[in-house]
């Protein structure tokens, strides 16, 4: 299709040259093509216009909300990222993040819809809290096996959709999104009823020992930031480096074609979607044991939708992605700050994620399609 | 009688490839034409340009001698032509009247939906008392058989005012019984005035039901002629060519070994219709020959074709048999690989290649699993990059500026030719080519030929499953044909030409 309406360009253009009688606005047609290629540099060029836009819109908002135009760059760059404080509690929010970042970016590549990111993550919290409720195993080799019990349970929760996909063609989708809510409610079962803190009678678990806690590295940044990064990396090294990747971008590109091509395809999808639920379940360990430092009955809201938006995005990119979840934990801190100096509502910065998501998604439209003027000369 | 379709010297090519050169045909009222032809001769661009699905590029239209232009099939249905494709098109969870209103003229005056719904019904009713079809208008179509959506095809083109009928290739899917009935009706509809045009490969049809018969090779119209006053060998040739008997053929060059690989009694699930895509195939392949398949394609080829490779897809009882390997069907497709067996398929980037991916990951696919690229936790980037540009060059691979680029960027030839360097790289046991030349120029074509039989002077047992009865015939050492999911015969080369065409219209 592409090189027909190549040709038929090239044929048009002699005879367009000597001034080509002006048209109507309204009577002019255009034809939408699938574009086949497109040089990176215009790739990008399209998505910083995108996120320009995005920006744009996200800033006219928040200056019709109240806050100055003249304070936002000192707000959302100055404040954040060069005051201390602040930039810590950017790193801090970043982990899970982080984490549920990867933990989409590493599904999608296989093609698997995993929206069930919360229930996995609320599973890896219920397991790292029983094996501090039941004070499993020694004191030095806690935080270990919590690390352990959070990968487990975020993957066997995932387990169940992979299955009956994989098996019976359940939409993953579904499966996945339903389980949330089931994961959810077990969780409000459990700090209402027999994990609530007997000291308080409040709503969530006791609170865990030192030694259950995730250490600070030093200077008041949490250790949970290094294992975010350290996944992070061990993400990259798999999808870039080994061979499970190539296997990865070929079910991405066409399952068929690695199926016929000896890739294992049920395998890697497996492999894929099991990874994916333990980064999860990872994800509710860095909020229990490195932020809460108990198990509470509403930590894992809005990481769902992060972590797609974050893998989104990236581009499935576990680099990019750690660099997309650090800028959208500078957004919600920069948010917390906005609503208390200027008493902007903390959906504003749902708000503006969503603005950026939309923007960077039609712009893949402007990617992957082109315009083009038909009927000139009135041919057609 | 007057003519009430005529196409004059129509032209029409698809991405350089010429479809139709000079084709012509005319359709008389009150006739059934047949449109004979092999597959690829063109029958079916030459009436989806009659339908309006397809603009020529050159030619001309006319419906009772004026010419018209379509710019899409509503024009072709307001001069009268409906058009039943060979793949129906019925949108499946909805009823039958609600797939004809979709496509019924609109009422002259307003009426409510539900009204109009009724009265489609109504005629639906009618029509299909008329024609003896038993046809339910409030049932959905996903529950009716195929022989029942094609009698809801033909009821929506006549519903939406056609007195001129394409059917294409109508008998394809059903049993002989039911093609015999359908023949009947349309015959009637002949009878009553309309002009008929009957696309088909089946000489019994054209015998049989044909008021004349326009015989298509190649893309252009090798003539038109009374069935009646014709003998089906006449037909044959006409359709298949001259006997150039097997032009070009080199025959092997060491005779041929033990038996390879053999299929025994391979046969997929009936339908409800009790046909079976596969039928008990049985074959054998022997080391160091090309066994040529010759056959009209959509006669489980392309399922003999996904058994061997081991793609998923029906269950299949029967065996297939690799010397030294047992029953293949205990082997993934992965396994397959590594025991030698080659593999291109038909279908370039729905099988072969990720048309997203770039050339060296394309190539370097084919050998990862044997740990030549590194273990599991590194791919060496280097060696596959080395390793894919020595391919690209030894086997002539054009237009690869760099093997980073993707591979769909790479025209048809270049990317049969990445295929076969991949394929080709460790000597194969077996080599399973399934239309290998499809779409390639001559230079190309020559190039693939040459890549098997030297696969073949190596000793690999090679099966070509090829709808070009050429390209079998300078191939193959050995010919089978394939009709109806089975074997139908096999020719000894030199093979006679219209022997083979015979067997190939044959009802199996």
């Amino acid at each position: 299709m592409a090189e027909a309406s190549l040709s038929a360009d090239l044929a048009h253009a002699p005879k367009a040259a000597p001034a080509p009688a002006p048209q109507p606005l309204a009577g002019r047609r255009y034809a939408l093509e699938i574009r086949q290629h497109m040089a990176w540099r215009w790739q990008a060029l399209i998505l910083a216009a995108a996120l320009l836009v995005g920006f744009g819109l996200s800033a006219a908002i928040l200056v019709a909300a109240g806050v100055p135009a003249g304070e936002l760059a000192n707000e959302f760059i100055t404040q954040t990222f060069l005051d201390g404080q602040n930039f810590r509690a950017v790193l801090f929010q970043a982990a899970p993040m982080i984490l549920v970042g990867l933990a989409g970016a590493i599904a999608f590549r296989a093609r698997f819809w995993n929206l069930g990111l919360e229930g996995q993550m609320v599973w890896g919290a219920i397991g790292a809290t029983a094996i501090s409720m039941w004070q499993v195993g020694p004191e030095p080799l806690r935080l270990p096996l919590m690390f352990i019990a959070a990968i487990g349970c975020g993957l066997l929760w995932v387990w169940g959709p992979a299955w009956l996909k994989l098996k019976l063609g359940v939409n993953e989708i579904i499966s996945t999104l339903m389980l949330n809510y089931m994961a959810a409610n077990f969780l409000l079962h459990l700090v209402y009823g027999s994990w609530k803190d007997p000291k308080d009678n409040f709503p969530y678990s006791p609170q865990f020992r030192v030694f259950e806690r995730l250490p600070e590295l030093g200077g008041g940044v949490g250790s949970s930031i290094l294992l975010a990064g350290v996944v992070a990396l061990l993400a990259w090294w798999l999808v870039s480096v080994s061979r499970a990747g190539l296997y990865l971008r070929f079910v991405d590109a066409n399952p068929r074609v690695a199926h016929a091509n000896g890739v294992p395809v049920r395998r890697t999808i497996y492999g894929a979607v099991l990874l994916s639920g333990a980064m999860a379940g990872l994800a509710g360990f860095a909020v229990v044991a490195g932020q809460e430092g108990r198990l509470t009955q509403a930590f894992y809201q809005g990481y769902g939708f992060s972590g797609i938006l974050i893998a989104f995005l990236a581009r499935n990119n576990p680099l990019a992605a750690t660099v997309v979840a650090l800028l959208v934990a500078a957004l919600f801190v920069t948010g917390r700050s906005l609503q208390v100096f200027y008493q902007v509502p903390f959906s504003m910065v749902q708000l503006i994620q969503a603005l950026i998501v939309v923007c960077v998604a039609s712009s893949d439209f402007f990617i992957r399609h082109r315009l083009r003027r038909v009927g000139g000369e009135g041919a057609q | 009688m007057p003519n009430a379709l005529e196409l004059t010297g129509i032209r029409k090519s698809f991405d350089g490839f010429a479809a139709l050169t000079d084709a012509h045909f005319a359709a008389r009222w009150g006739e059934v034409h047949a449109l004979l032809g092999e597959n690829g001769a063109g029958k079916s661009s030459l009436m989806n340009i009659a339908a309006g699905l397809y603009a020529p590029e050159a030619g001309q239209l006319l419906v009772d001698d004026n010419a018209v232009r379509f710019a899409g099939p509503r024009d072709a249905a307001r001069h009268r032509i409906g058009m039943v494709h060979q793949h129906f098109k019925l949108v499946r969870p909805f009823t039958v009247a609600q797939n004809i209103l979709l496509t019924a003229p609109p009422p002259a005056a307003y009426q409510r939906h539900g009204e109009r719904l009724r009265a489609i019904e109504r005629a639906i009713r009618d029509k299909a008392a008329e024609l003896g079809f038993d046809i339910d208008p409030a049932q959905r179509v996903d529950a009716l058989s195929i022989a029942e959506q094609q009698r809801v095809e033909i009821l929506k083109v006549l519903l939406a005012g056609a007195r001129i009928l394409i059917l294409d290739e109508p008998t394809a899917v059903l049993t002989d019984q039911e093609a015999a009935r359908l023949l009947q009706t349309v015959r009637g509809l002949a009878r009553q005035g309309a002009a008929v045009v009957l696309v088909t490969h089946k000489m019994a049809d054209v015998k049989t039901y044909a008021d004349r018969v326009t015989v298509m090779r190649g893309g252009r119209t090798v003539a038109t002629l009374q069935p009646a006053q014709t003998s089906v060998a006449e037909l044959v040739k006409l359709t298949v060519g001259e006997s150039v008997a097997a032009a070009g053929f080199q025959p092997a060059k060491t005779a041929r070994g033990a038996v390879r690989l053999s299929v025994r009694g391979l046969r997929t699930p009936a339908s409800p219709e009790g046909r079976r895509v596969l039928d008990g195939v049985e074959l054998e392949l022997h080391a160091g020959e090309i066994y040529g398949l010759a056959g009209v394609g959509g006669n489980g080829q392309g399922e003999l074709a996904g058994a061997i490779m081991g793609l998923p897809g029906e269950a299949t009882e029967g065996e297939i048999r690799l010397e030294g390997h047992g029953d293949l069907k205990t082997l993934a497709a992965s396994a397959r690989r590594g025991i030698g067996i080659a593999a291109i398929p038909a279908d370039r980037y729905g099988l072969a290649l990720a048309g997203g991916l770039s050339v060296a990951e394309n190539y370097a696919i084919g050998r990862v699993h044997t740990g030549r690229y590194g273990p599991v936790w590194r791919l060496r980037r280097q060696l596959i990059q080395r390793d894919t540009q020595e391919a690209v060059r030894a086997f002539d691979v054009q237009g690869v500026r760099s093997v980073a680029q993707k591979a769909a960027l790479l025209s048809g030839g270049n990317a049969q030719k990445l295929v076969l360097a991949r394929e080709f790289g460790k000597a194969p046991t077996l080599v399973l080519a399934h239309s290998p030349s499809r779409g390639l120029d001559v230079r190309a074509s020559a190039e693939v030929h040459a890549r098997l039989r030297a696969a073949r002077d190596g000793g690999a047992a090679v099966l070509l499953i090829s709808e070009d009865l050429d390209e079998v015939l300078q191939l193959a050492d050995r010919v089978g044909v394939m009709t109806r999911g089975r074997i139908a015969g096999e020719f000894a080369q030199p093979a006679d030409r219209q022997a083979i065409g015979q067997a190939m219209v044959d009802h199996g």
